[in-house]
């Protein structure tokens, strides 16, 4: 255990790591919930006299119902696709946006970066009739029921906001390492890639995880534009195969809620350290 | 290449990066989505032609594997391919808000409740269909769920409602039986609370069991939301009745944490044994013989029922239809028409009928006759629904007014107010309020 000088263990003990082990037990004590549950049997599950944060007799069948009684592997897929195509989609249109509102000068750029940021502001749940209409009439391809119909409209959410992070990340950077770099021969655009962008990666990061993790765990678009069960994402698939009337399969409903947090804390603890570090070293003179 | 660019190259590292291991991925994510997602699909003037019904998930799941093979069997008659999509009640609305909105999506809606009069304008005139599945035989209550000003939007497929599911060892323990009226209940609610099995009824805000006590409550002592005038007829001495009984029967004889209850909370209470007693659909009963009699627990043959007690003004039970509604904008309703003629044909909906063993109901009054109903005597109690079931309208008109009452728990805050110790004066004040704002 480390100690500052003039402080004892016990002053340590009570400061912080007591506090830091509440807020990890907090943090992680969901995690544990779901698990226990997926793994307890029904008649454990209804047993309120049982101790709940124990299992007695643990099984795997609500895992084997969950990946072999529905598509839920199907759906872990879909999910994963339209996340990362997402990101990848919402980080092009909001880097291209970001860069030209915070480093181009040109008439009306206030009033569009103000507009960008004001359509952030509208609830999804706004939107989903007028966007129905567009994916409903799209002219010659029918992206009703495909993942496009899901990747071409989470940007209407996620572009906004990473447009108004990566702004201020480019704003940071000094303009006089792009002057060197374009007297240098280098043109604007690979500038931008090879200055702006490598020292922006921590507001690009943050960007990236976003919108994946609010791409992972989107409902209400994923329920109205997509319909067979072989396109669904693991929020409408888990409620529509795990909850029937007012019968709910916890056990199974726990494991896919387990299951499909798991990629995100990959993603988080992927990059996390990165994401620190470069915060921590941040642009020099 | 000159010195100075090959000095500044790094020295080779095994394995990959994680720079490298995203880029790789990534792309070949988008390229392998690319392919799938453009061209998984085909383009729209390419598309054979489809029947598209969108419908609940139900959890009588042998119920949804007969709906599927209807459907497949019908399609192959039809010659057209049939997809049925399932997917949880309370998303219903979302989706047939977008259909009615977009002008595509399902070609067959199964709304619920009087939802027709909602999405009236997405949806077509089956009158024609209403005659041939049983016309003015149907119950009152569920034709006027899709009889829109005269044109009927929809047409009723079955119905369901609630009754109470009751433990008969506990009750035999605490020397009562099923009652027959409101007092009864409170003397049988008194003396299981005092063995430590009380009542469970839940007075939170979900769409089933709250709305399904609280309007057969105020109906039976003979109050009413509205009148069959539609004018607003709450403040009553029936209402004020029905407070005064509550507020007594909850702290008497119910479970209290039953103001934070929904749907689900009922069913968990019940399974988990701590209450001997709730108003719900057949749902408990299914999941106690699915899961407690593979282990021959002796707790699923002590389930029973029995209908809602009586008040003053007799009995009365909230019933809700489920409606096949074909939409305007759908290019096969010639086909959806014929569907529904062939889901109602006598001998396929036996089967479906009898496979949801006595979770549904018939809209005609004949399937109370059907012998389904003695072959589970703990079931016999669903089968009279029909003649006590009233719209949640009642006695008014049943539309779009009554679905937003019903939709913002008017009358369940009404009562859970009163159990929360508002004055019966107060709370009535605060619903005749809400109501004239509806039926102004």
């Amino acid at each position: 255990m480390e100690i500052r000088v003039g402080e004892t263990y016990f002053q340590r003990l009570i400061i912080f790591y007591i506090p830091l082990f509440m807020f990890l037990v907090a943090m992680l004590f969901p995690f544990y919930w779901m698990l226990i549950t997926s793994i307890k049997p029904d008649a454990e599950l209804y047993n309120v006299r049982s101790i709940p944060f124990l299992v007695k007799e643990p099984t795997l069948e609500h895992w084997k119902f969950l990946f072999q009684e529905t598509l839920f592997g199907r759906w872990a897929l879909n999910t994963l696709w339209i996340a990362t195509a997402t990101t990848v989609v919402s980080l092009i249109c909001g880097v291209c946006a970001a860069y030209a509102l915070s480093r181009l000068r040109f008439f009306g750029s206030t009033t569009i970066g103000v507009s960008i940021f004001v359509t952030y502001l509208v609830p999804p749940t706004l939107l989903f009739i007028p966007l129905s209409q567009v994916i409903a009439n799209f002219p010659l391809f029918n992206l009703y029921d495909t993942p496009w119909s899901l990747i071409l409209t989470y940007p209407t959410l996620l572009v906004p906001f990473s447009t108004w992070l990566l702004m201020g990340y480019f704003k940071t950077i000094p303009k006089e390492l792009e002057e060197c770099a374009r007297i240098d021969g280098a043109s604007r655009i690979q500038a931008m890639i090879r200055i702006v962008l490598p020292l922006a990666a921590p507001g690009i990061l943050s960007a990236a995880i976003f919108s994946f993790t609010l791409a992972w765990n989107e409902f209400l678009y994923a329920l109205v534009f997509l319909s067979s069960p072989l396109q669904k994402t693991i929020p409408v698939g888990v409620v529509s195969e795990l909850i029937k009337g007012d019968v709910f399969f916890w056990g199974a409903l726990m494991a896919g809620a387990l299951f499909g947090s798991v990629p995100v804390a990959i993603v988080y603890s992927f990059f996390v350290e990165h994401y620190v570090s470069g915060i921590a070293g941040a642009v020099k003179g | 290449m000159d010195k100075q660019t090959e000095t500044t190259k790094v020295a080779w590292q095994p394995g990959m990066s994680r720079r490298e291991f995203i880029k790789t991925t990534s792309g070949l994510a988008v390229a392998a989505g690319a392919g799938w997602g453009m061209f998984g699909q085909a383009p729209a003037f390419a598309q054979e032609r489809e029947l598209h019904i969108l419908e609940w998930s139900s959890f009588v799941k042998p119920a949804d594997v007969e709906t599927d093979r209807q459907a497949a069997e019908f399609g192959k008659q039809e010659g057209i391919k049939v997809r049925v999509e399932h997917i949880n009640a309370n998303d219903l609305n979302a989706r047939a808000t977008a259909a009615v909105e977009s002008g595509a999506g399902p070609d067959l809606i199964r709304l619920l409740g009087n939802q027709p009069h909602v999405y009236a304008k997405g949806l077509i005139d089956h009158g024609d269909l209403i005659q041939e599945v049983g016309g003015e035989t149907i119950w009152p209550s569920l034709r006027d769920g899709v009889n829109v000003n005269g044109v009927y939007r929809g047409v009723p497929y079955f119905f369901g409602g609630g009754a109470y599911v009751y433990r008969r060892d506990l009750f035999d323990e605490a020397k009562v039986g099923p009652p027959q009226t409101w007092d009864q209940f409170m003397d049988v609610g008194k003396k299981v609370k005092d063995l430590g099995y009380p009542i469970g009824q839940s007075l939170g805000h979900s769409f089933g069991d709250p709305p399904g006590f609280c309007y057969t409550l105020l109906w039976s002592f003979g109050g009413s939301l509205i009148d069959k005038n539609a004018k607003v007829s709450i403040d009553s001495q029936a209402t004020r009745d029905s407070i005064k009984y509550l507020a007594e029967f909850w702290k008497s004889a119910c479970d209290e944490s039953g103001l934070a209850w929904d749907d689900t909370s009922n069913n968990r209470a019940f399974l988990g044994e701590t209450i001997s007693c709730t108003l719900n659909g057949a749902s408990i009963y299914f999941v106690a013989k699915q899961n407690w009699e593979k282990k021959q627990d002796p707790f699923v043959k002590q389930l029973d029922h029995f209908l809602s007690p009586e008040g003053p003004a007799g009995r009365f039970h909230t019933i809700s239809g489920q409606n096949s509604c074909i939409m305007t904008h759908s290019k096969v309703q010639s086909a959806a028409k014929n569907y529904i003629r062939f889901i109602h044909k006598e001998e396929n909906f036996e089967k479906f009928f009898v496979i949801n063993n006595g979770y549904i109901i018939g809209v005609v009054p004949k399937w109370r006759e059907h012998d389904l109903w003695s072959r589970d005597p703990a079931l016999t109690p669903y089968r009279d629904l029909g003649t006590y079931g009233q719209h949640i309208g009642y006695p008014g008109p049943y539309d779009r007014r009554s679905q937003e009452v019903f939709a913002k728990y008017i009358i369940v805050d009404l009562y859970a107010r009163a159990v929360k110790g508002e004055s019966p004066d107060s709370v009535i004040k605060w619903a005749e309020s809400e109501l004239k704002n509806i039926y102004s």
